[in-house]
C-alpha cells in the first residue's frame, strides 16, 4: 500500500505540474496561433469569393 | 444563495464576452470545411487548447470527482491510462496520422472511402445515437453542479440550463468550428485557472495527511491499489486501455480536432501534448472528490463508503465535490471557479453539438439523399442542414437530459454509451487501415455486433460495465474477422489510393 501511495503522490504532482505548465505555454502562444488562423481563414474566404 | 455581487458580475461578464466573440466567428465561415473543420488551419497551441477544452467539461469534473469519492486513489488508474494512451497515439500517429492525410470531416466519412456508402450511413446512425445518448446526461449533471455551488433554487435548474444551451447553440449554429475554436481558447484558459485554484483550495482545506488517512481508514488497500479494488481489477484496467485507444482515435469530437489541424505532423503533436493535460484532467478532479470525502464523508455507509452529509442532509456521492466547493470557496474566487466551470461546460457542449450534428448531416442525411439519386448539395446548403441538425440535437438533449437518470456511476454510463459505436468503429478503422482483407460485410457485422454487445448486456441483462465493454469490442472484432473472411464485398482500398481518390 505504501508503494501505491508513493506512486500516486508522484503521479499527481507530475500531472498537476504538467497541467499548469502546458496551460501557461498555451495561454501565451495560443493567442498567436489564433491570430494566424483568423488571418488564414480570411485569406481563404477572399480566394473563394474572388 | 451562495453568490455575492462580485461573483455574478464575473459570471455575466464571461457569458457576454463569450457569446460576442463566438458570434464574431461567423464572418470567417465561407464554406462547409470552414464550418466543420475551421478550414484545417489549427496550429499546435490552439489545437491543444481546443482539444483540451472539448474534452474537459463540468461533466468531466463531476464524474471524476464521483470516482475519487467512491474509489479513492485507485481511481487515478483511469486517468493515468487515458493520458498515457493519448501520448502513445500522438507519438506513433496510430490511426490519427492516416485520418488527417485523408482530409476527412467526420469519422463515418472514412467508412464510405474504405467500405461503402451503406456502411457509412449505418455507422453515422450508430455514432449519432451513441454520441447523443452520451451527451444526454450532461445538462442534468452540469445543472446539479451549478445549483449546488451557486445556491440557485433547484426549481430554476431547467431555466438556467436552457439559457446556457441557447447561448452555446447560438454561436455554434452561426460560426461552427471557427466560433467553437475561438471560444474554446478563452474557455480553456478560464477552466484551467479554475482547475488549479480548486486543487489548491481542496488540498489546503482538507489537508494532505487527512486525505490519505481518510482513504486508508475507509477503503484500506482497495483505496490505493486498483488491481485489488473490487470495482476495478485487471479486467477494468485492460478495458480502459482498449476504450481509450478507441476514444482518442475514433471519438467524433476528438477526431474533428485532428481533421482541423494544419498537417498530420501537427495533429500528432497536438495529441501528444494534450495527453499530458489528460493526466491532470482526470487526477485533479478525482483529488477534489477525495477531499470531499475527507471533509463531508460522515454519513451512513453505502457500499463501505460513508455518504456525504451537508447541514444534516445526505447527498449523493457525485454531489459531494460541488457541495465542498460551496463551502470552501470565498466570494470572488467562487465566481472565477463557476465561470471556469461554465467555460468548461460551454466548450464541451458546443463541440459536442457540432460533432454529433455534423455526423447527422454529413453521414446520414446527405448520403441518404445521394442514395435516392439526388445531386450533391452546395456548400451553403450543407451548412444549413448542419444548423438544422444542431437544433434537433439541442431539443433532444433538453428532453433526455431532464427525464433520464443513469444507473450507477456517471463515468461508467458514459463509457457504455460511447461503446455503442466506438467498439465497431474502432475495429473497422483498425481493420480498414491495417488489414487488407477487411471488407464491407465484415464492417456491417462489426458495427451491428459491437452496438448489440454494448446495449443488450448493459441495459437489458444488467451486466457490469467491464464485461459489457469487453463483450462489445470482442463481438465487433469477431464480426469483422468472420464477416470479412466469408463475405465477398468490395475490397478495402489502401489509404494512399483513397486519398488520391
Amino acid at each position: 500500500m505504501q508503494l501505491w501511495q508513493l506512486f500516486w503522490t508522484v503521479s499527481l504532482v507530475a500531472a498537476g505540474a504538467s497541467f499548469a505548465f502546458i496551460t501557461l505555454v498555451v495561454m501565451i502562444r495560443g493567442a498567436r496561433d489564433l491570430r494566424e488562423m483568423i488571418r488564414d481563414l480570411g485569406r481563404q474566404r477572399e480566394e473563394d469569393s474572388g | 444563495m451562495n453568490f455575492a455581487a462580485v461573483d455574478w458580475i464575473i459570471i455575466v461578464g464571461y457569458l457576454a464576452v463569450s457569446l460576442a466573440i463566438g458570434i464574431l466567428g461567423k464572418r470567417y465561415v465561407g464554406n462547409v470545411a470552414h464550418f466543420l473543420v475551421a478550414g484545417r488551419e489549427l496550429g499546435l497551441y490552439i489545437g491543444i487548447a481546443t482539444l483540451a477544452a472539448t474534452e474537459i467539461g463540468t461533466i468531466t469534473y463531476m464524474y471524476n470527482g464521483e470516482l475519487g469519492y467512491k474509489y479513492g486513489f485507485a481511481s487515478f488508474a483511469a486517468a493515468l491510462i487515458s493520458g498515457i494512451v493519448m501520448i502513445v497515439v500522438g507519438r506513433t500517429g496510430f490511426i490519427i496520422g492516416r485520418f488527417r492525410e485523408l482530409k476527412l470531416m467526420t469519422v463515418p466519412e472514412y467508412f464510405e472511402v474504405k467500405y461503402s456508402r451503406g456502411l457509412r450511413i449505418v455507422t453515422g446512425l450508430l455514432v449519432a445515437l451513441g454520441g447523443i445518448l452520451n451527451m444526454g446526461v450532461f445538462l442534468k449533471v452540469e445543472g446539479e453542479f451549478l445549483t449546488i455551488v451557486s445556491g440557485i433554487d433547484g426549481r430554476y435548474l431547467v431555466a438556467v440550463m436552457t439559457v446556457i444551451l441557447l447561448l452555446e447553440l447560438t454561436y455554434t449554429v452561426l460560426g461552427g468550428m471557427v466560433s467553437v475554436v475561438i471560444t474554446d481558447f478563452i474557455q480553456y484558459v478560464l477552466l484551467s485557472i479554475a482547475t488549479i485554484l480548486v486543487s489548491i483550495y481542496a488540498v489546503y482545506h482538507a489537508g494532505w495527511g487527512q486525505i490519505v488517512a481518510k482513504v486508508t481508514t475507509t477503503m484500506g488497500e482497495a483505496g490505493f491499489n486498483p488491481v485489488v479494488n473490487p470495482k476495478f481489477g485487471l479486467t477494468f484496467l485492460l478495458w480502459q486501455v482498449l476504450l481509450w485507444f478507441a476514444v482518442h482515435t475514433c471519438w467524433q469530437t476528438t477526431a474533428m480536432r485532428v481533421f482541423s489541424t494544419k498537417s498530420p505532423e501537427t495533429s500528432k503533436r497536438v495529441m501528444t501534448w494534450t495527453g499530458f493535460i489528460f493526466l491532470g484532467r482526470g487526477m485533479l478532479p478525482m483529488l477534489w472528490g477525495i477531499a470531499a470525502l475527507t471533509l463531508l464523508g460522515s454519513g451512513a455507509l453505502n457500499g463501505g463508503i460513508p455518504q456525504p452529509v451537508v447541514n444534516g442532509q445526505t447527498l449523493a456521492p457525485i454531489d459531494a465535490m460541488p457541495a465542498m466547493l460551496a463551502q470552501i470557496l470565498g466570494p470572488g474566487v467562487r465566481g472565477i471557479v463557476v465561470a471556469g466551470m461554465l467555460a468548461a461546460t460551454m466548450s464541451v457542449n458546443s463541440s459536442y453539438l457540432l460533432g454529433w450534428s455534423a455526423v447527422i448531416s454529413q453521414d446520414v442525411i446527405l448520403p441518404i439523399r445521394q442514395a435516392f439519386g439526388r445531386g450533391p448539395l452546395s456548400s451553403g446548403k450543407q451548412i444549413f442542414v448542419n444548423r438544422l441538425a444542431n437544433l434537433f440535437v439541442s431539443l433532444f438533449l433538453m428532453f433526455w437530459g431532464l427525464y433520464y437518470t443513469p444507473p450507477g456511476a456517471v463515468y461508467l454510463y458514459l463509457n457504455i454509451t460511447g461503446t455503442i459505436f466506438l467498439a465497431g468503429a474502432f475495429v473497422c478503422v483498425v481493420g480498414g487501415l491495417y488489414w487488407r482483407r477487411a471488407n464491407t460485410t465484415g464492417g456491417y457485422f462489426a458495427m451491428v455486433l459491437g452496438a448489440a454487445g454494448a446495449v443488450i448486456p448493459y441495459f437489458f441483462l444488467g451486466w457490469g460495465e467491464n464485461v459489457t465493454g469487453f463483450a462489445a469490442f470482442g463481438l465487433a472484432a469477431g464480426g469483422l474477422i468472420i464477416g470479412s473472411l466469408v463475405g465477398r464485398s468490395r475490397a478495402v482500398q489502401s489509404p494512399e489510393t483513397a486519398a488520391a481518390d
